[in-house]
């Protein structure tokens, strides 16, 4: 059943290099107009008047909607978040929307945008900084395994740190936007979003429409991230236009915007002690974590969901704390907590071993997790050890000094080698999806699921493919549509592993169908030919996937588009992918700068479904791993509020020349227990401990210990 | 509008009302004087101008609005939609094309200046159905996750080795880096544009 | 972005005639890179625009006389690879080719960079347009209203020749290369032609940061003439960023060496990245004369090139920073002296 999987290439490939693939903002509908936000310019306040003349005046303006074109906030339903706020007079963030032009081109709805100026009401004070005065701790319950104050008393080797992690926003270089298309009392909605049942269900209640109304439709998305994961505020602006004037709308928010409007990683905060037993263990974690926080915001600051599963040390006190200030809502982005905590906490496992004078990888290699010690279950599988291992060699290891600032090259460069491990959790959803094969040939696929570039109509291709004797290249795989089947948020790494068990299930039950139409009779060919020779058009089946532990509650739950997730705490086991990251920096004598030559990242994400477009996982994780470590910070000045440097040329994401080699490796062994393809999640662990492994590098390189990200220039002049 | 009262569920406002109906004006519910909604359009919007381009070969004569970008002519006036927008300012390189042959931006190029030139996008790169030698090379190397740079990056590379810039990897890395990839994509688009620079054509 | 007019003249004679008879409002635009992109962020405003690129002749690169000679709409990527930038003068070429992205290279000219623009955040992101929505007080932007950087976040503020009204730093890299080798641009107005020295056509922000240049209303730079020195060949422009490519510089120098053996006879050096104009940074300079080249001088250099500087609260790494990159740009170029 379950096989390694051939190295194919990406099922979508041939379209994006075409430029054929259709994203948010491609979709071609007549009669377009287009839409422009006008953002607040204060940090909190009302707004005390706005007028539309200016903008109307302008050629071309058709409309400005303004918060009296919307309906109030629909009732609290149950179970669902409320959808984002439409247009409203009290201003939450700077560049909060404050009225939408529509005209007849994109020049005109700028223009006009450009023309409204309202006047505000500023609130007498705004906090901007968790650490300015307004801010509200709120704590959140601990996570807790044994006694870890005991423990941490008998410990003989400790050490304590605090590690920071800076604000900082997705960039995915697809913009956020809309197009709505009102018609015939039909609603669609073209939208890149990893979560077209949240959008629909968002849309649908702040227009007040029914279910059978509402169609979103997210084929391809430019990179998500997490940053498309809920409902954009955008969204109800756009299609209440589009009712409004009866023509299809489109939005495309500009980039400074989408700073301040998206959601992003909130600046988080990370107090560690460790402590290790005379034999040189680990046996007890003391972790306080906060995080920035807006006002009403839901983002949970669970940091300690992947670090109690690297080691299996059994005693573990966690708390954590949201710091309220006026900002948006933050949000998951990749990796949302794993990343932050296994930098803060695999740093300071580097620092113990250096404590304790042993290799930061033999260390590591002493504590073998076999349990969850958090819920008291076992790990469906952890090859963490067989990551480090693999790595090590690799990466070539065995010839690293131990002691920091001891490599060095003719020129006086510093060279530093680092190490660090990275857990995710593993979860997963139903999925309801209709195989049919056709007789003309073609295949039709239809599920639950998003592409944003991890390629998951590649994972979903190598198991029909491989499964169903099928023409590969007349397979659709329909998929991001609230039309084709119930869509479910397609993040938190659960995609594959929500969607090729379903695929398997789908094909077995297809050639099982087959057999029976058959009945016995041998006919040649594939499966097209099989169904054209019997004189059927087509063969279609429907499954209805559960996940482990889950059944039709979780199925209704899907159906409504509601979140029905299962994972990583199963009822009889926990399941956690894991990587380890070998890294070496060269970090010039003069000026400083700090590069990234060579990475060697090992995986193990259960069985490799797709194995071309996970190591470009891998290889993309990493690169995220380098950004956050070296470059990436969203700056705030406190008299201002919002965002700084809130374009692609101050927030410095990785360009090519960052980047040097990137060997990715896996395990590749199947979870036994999660799925029937022993599939775990991959995208987010492959960031997972980067950024650890390169603060670990640099201290190896110059002996200097960085524990604010991003480590820049001046941190090390 | 009893449809519209039931299709709510709410009481209708004089704004709520206004939901999905086709013609506003036609409803009686507007008057034209209303501040918030402007008369149908009736003359041309900014100063126009006439251009003469050709894109991909073919001779496009069109008119424009003088502001419009190279981009926004291409995506929404010739609905050729894979050039794509990223950042708008020159920041990000999704949306380079060629202009007589030389890789460009073409958000922050006026579309008035493309008057007489020829415009190369990603639609035009292919022969038929058989993909250019590059676009062949980012399947071959998994160049490209979501795909969203991806033309942007092709077109960059198809330049970048006719320039004469593909002559070593880090030579490809800096005349690369004018084209962001959030997915992280760079390895392979590095080994897709050697591929390609290795068998000397692009 | 408001509308405006547009012609596309085909001579300079006829430009600056456009330029005249347009009157308030007119700007003169060439490969766009910048005035365009800052009218999308409804920071420039002009009413009616003059489109140079049209213009036959005046993209010419004269390299075989007594002067390097650059017309004004040679495109930045086409002098990067010139032949003879390429082998007697890398300065240039690199101040050239580290600057932005091929792309933009492709589309912006020699003579329109030197007008650049800073990439001040508080000038840049606080006009209040719909790109950004931020609005910050900014006396280059809205002359009179104040500096936000100034007890701002001011990491990539400047360190030299700031004043109490604006510490932008000037963005380019082309324009310090050209000062260390003692350039002068030939402009063309209403009045007749003249040529400026490159350090005299930028102004230091003093009480009026909003005037940038020393251009006169419908003046064009129509080329950019470089003495020849045999310095050329031991050059370098070293540019720090905060990261490796495709990013404006945290610190930059343009150096060039004539040497006697290890010795320097006359050290040409410029900064970038740290400086509010193209800095000229001629104590350095005197004080390399007659000295060997050793890391103790170079670095010695580098200190005396920031000894007037003066840092805000976070970019003080960059007097450090700028040292060093001096430093190692006397390296570099000496080492080409060498080879």
């Amino acid at each position: 059943m379950t096989a390694p999987f051939p190295n194919r290439p990406r099922a979508d490939a041939r379209e994006k290099v075409m430029g054929a693939a259709r994203y948010g903002a491609d979709h071609q509908v007549a009669g377009l107009l287009y839409a422009m936000q006008v953002p607040a310019t204060i940090a909190k306040g009302r707004i005390a008047s706005l007028s539309v003349n200016a903008a109307m005046q302008v050629p071309g303006v058709i409309r400005v909607l303004t918060s009296t074109d919307f309906l109030p906030p629909p009732p609290a339903a149950p179970g669902a978040p409320p959808p984002p706020a439409t247009l409203t007079t009290d201003i939450a963030y700077r560049g909060q929307p404050v009225a939408l032009v529509v005209a007849e081109t994109l020049e005109a709805a700028i223009e006009g945008a450009e023309a409204i100026r309202p006047t505000y009401t500023v609130a007498p004070a705004f906090t901007s900084l968790i650490e300015q005065p307004g801010m509200v701790r709120e704590a959140v319950k601990s996570v807790t395994a044994g006694d870890a104050t005991r423990a941490m008393a008998r410990a003989v080797t400790r050490h304590k740190a605090d590690y920071v992690s800076p604000p900082q926003h997705h960039n995915p270089i697809e913009m956020l936007s809309t197009t709505a298309v009102w018609e015939n009392g039909q609603l669609t909605i073209f939208e890149s979003t990893q979560s077209s049942s949240n959008t629909k269900g968002a849309v649908m209640r702040s227009m007040r429409l029914t279910p059978e109304q509402v169609t979103v439709k997210s084929p391809q998305i430019g990179g998500g991230f997490g940053q498309r994961g809920g409902a954009q505020r955008q969204t109800a602006l756009v299609a209440r236009a589009a009712m409004l004037l009866g023509r299809p709308v489109k939005l495309v928010l500009p980039r400074g915007q989408i700073f301040h409007n998206a959601t992003f990683r909130p600046k988080n905060r990370h107090r560690i002690e460790i402590g290790a037993d005379a034999s040189g263990k680990m046996i007890a974690v003391r972790y306080d974590a906060d995080q920035q926080q807006s006002r009403e915001g839901q983002f949970p600051p669970d940091y300690h969901e992947s670090v109690p599963m690297l080691y299996g040390i059994e005693n573990y006190h966690g708390t954590a704390a949201n710091l309220r200030i006026d900002t948006q809502a933050p949000g998951y982005m990749r990796s949302p907590t794993p990343h932050p905590s296994c930098f803060a906490f695999e740093s300071a496992v580097d620092e113990l071993a250096l404590k304790l004078g042993v290799d930061p990888v033999a260390f590591r290699l002493r504590h073998r997790a076999t349990t969850d010690p958090i819920h008291g279950h076992k790990l469906s599988s952890c090859y963490l050890s067989e990551c480090l291992t693999e790595g090590a060699r690799r990466f070539g290891w065995e010839r690293r000094s131990l002691q920091p600032g001891s490599m060095t090259l003719p020129d006086g460069t510093q060279v530093g080698w680092g190490v660090a491990s990275g857990a995710y959790p593993g979860s997963a959803h139903p999925n309801i999806v209709t195989l049919r094969v056709n007789a003309d040939g073609t295949t039709r696929f239809a599920a639950a699921g998003h592409e944003m570039g991890q390629g998951i109509r590649s994972t979903i291709e190598q198991v029909l493919v491989r499964e169903l004797a099928i023409d590969p290249l007349k397979l659709e795989i329909a998929i991001g549509d609230t039309s084709v089947a119930p869509q479910h948020t397609t993040a938190g790494s659960w995609g594959t592993a929500s969607v090729v068990p379903a695929a398997a299930e789908a094909a077995a039950n297809l050639n099982a169908a087959m057999a029976e139409l058959l009945a016995g009779r041998q006919v040649a060919g594939n499966l097209h030919r099989q169904l054209a020779t019997v004189r059927r058009p087509s063969l279609q089946v429907k499954v209805e996937h559960v996940a482990v532990d889950q059944g039709p509650k979780d199925l209704a739950t899907l159906r409504k588009g509601g979140m029905a997730l299962v994972g990583p705490d199963y009822s009889t086991f926990t399941t956690y992918s894991y990587i380890a990251h070998f890294v070496e920096v060269h970090v010039e004598p003069g000026t400083r700068r700090v590069r990234v030559p060579r990475v060697v990242s090992i995986a193990d994400c259960g069985r490799v479904i797709s194995p071309r477009t996970a190591e470009s996982q891998v290889r993309g994780g990493v690169i995220w791993g380098i950004g956050a470590a070296l470059r990436e910070a969203t700056e705030v000045d406190p008299r201002y509020g919002g965002w700084l440097n809130n374009d692609l040329a101050d927030y410095v994401v990785p360009v090519n020349a960052d980047i040097g080699s990137i060997d990715v490796g896996f395990i590749d062994r199947p979870d036994p227990l999660i799925n029937a393809l022993g599939a775990k999640g991959l995208g987010e662990v492959a960031m997972t401990g980067c950024a650890g492994a390169i603060a670990n590098a640099i201290h190896h390189a110059t002996g200097k210990r960085l524990r604010e990200m991003p480590f820049r220039i001046e941190d090390l002049l | 509008m009893p449809d519209m009262e039931h299709l709510l569920g709410v009481p209708l406002t004089r704004r709520t009302a206004l939901g999905g109906t086709a013609a506003l004006t036609a409803s009686g519910l507007i008057s034209e004087s209303d501040p918030a909604v402007a008369a149908p359009l009736r003359k041309p919007v900014g100063t126009r101008l006439a251009i003469r381009t050709t894109v991909n070969g073919k001779a496009v004569p069109v008119e424009i609005d003088v502001r419009t970008s190279l981009l926004d002519l291409l995506r929404e006036q010739l609905h050729l939609t894979g050039a794509k927008k990223g950042c708008d300012h020159g920041q990000c390189g999704a949306c380079t094309v060629h202009v007589d042959g030389q890789r460009v931006a073409s958000c922050l190029t006026l579309a008035a200046k493309v008057d007489g030139r020829a415009v190369t996008t990603i639609e035009g790169l292919a022969d038929g159905e058989t993909l250019h030698p590059m676009q062949q090379a980012f399947i071959d190397h998994d160049a490209l996750q979501c795909g969203y740079c991806t033309p942007g990056q092709i077109m960059a590379a198809v330049a970048c080795v006719r320039e004469g810039n593909a002559t070593s990897k880090d030579r490809i890395r800096e005349y690369m880096s004018g084209n962001i990839c959030r997915c992280g994509a760079y390895v392979g688009i590095v080994a897709a544009i050697e591929q390609v620079a290795g068998r000397g054509k692009a | 972005m408001r509308p405006f007019t547009y012609a596309r003249p085909k001579s300079a004679v006829a430009a600056v005639r456009a330029f005249t008879a347009a009157g308030a409002g007119a700007r003169y635009i060439a490969g766009g890179t910048s005035l365009y992109d800052l009218m999308k962020l409804d920071i420039e405003k002009p009413q009616h625009l003059i489109d140079v690129t049209a213009i036959r002749g005046l993209d010419a690169i004269e390299t075989g006389g007594e002067r390097l000679r650059f017309e004004a709409l040679a495109p930045m990527s086409a002098v990067a690879t010139d032949k003879v930038v390429l082998s007697d003068y890398p300065v240039l070429a690199e101040a050239l080719w580290k600057a932005a992205s091929q792309q933009l290279r492709n589309m912006a000219t020699v003579g329109g960079n030197l007008l650049q623009r800073t990439r001040c955040l508080y000038f840049r992101n606080g006009a209040g347009g719909t790109s950004v929505g931020n609005t910050y007080p900014c006396n280059k932007r809205e002359p009179g209203s104040g500096c936000a950087a100034i007890g701002g976040l001011d990491r990539g503020q400047a360190v030299l020749g700031q004043s109490s009204s604006c510490t932008a730093v000037s963005p380019g890299d082309w324009p310090v290369a050209l000062v260390a080798l003692d350039a002068y641009v030939e402009v063309l107005g209403a009045s007749g032609s003249r040529a400026i020295p490159i350090a005299e056509l930028y102004r230091l922000p003093g009480s009026t940061p909003n005037l940038e240049f020393t251009l006169q209303p419908g003046e064009m730079i129509t080329a950019i003439v470089v003495p020849k020195t045999k310095a050329g060949r031991h050059s370098t422009y070293h540019k720090i960023r905060d990261r490796e490519s495709y990013a404006f510089a945290l610190a930059s120098a343009a150096v060039a060496l004539e040497m006697d053996g290890d010795t320097v006879t006359r050290a040409r050096i410029a900064l970038g990245g740290v400086a509010t104009k193209p800095w000229r940074a001629t104590t350095a300079e005197a004080l390399l004369a007659g000295k060997p080249l050793t890391p103790a001088t170079a670095l010695a250099a580098g200190h005396a090139a920031f000894a007037d500087a003066k840092a805000g609260k976070q970019n003080g790494f960059k007097i450090d920073l700028g040292a060093r990159t001096v430093a190692d740009a006397l390296t570099i170029a000496a080492a080409r002296n060498r080879s």
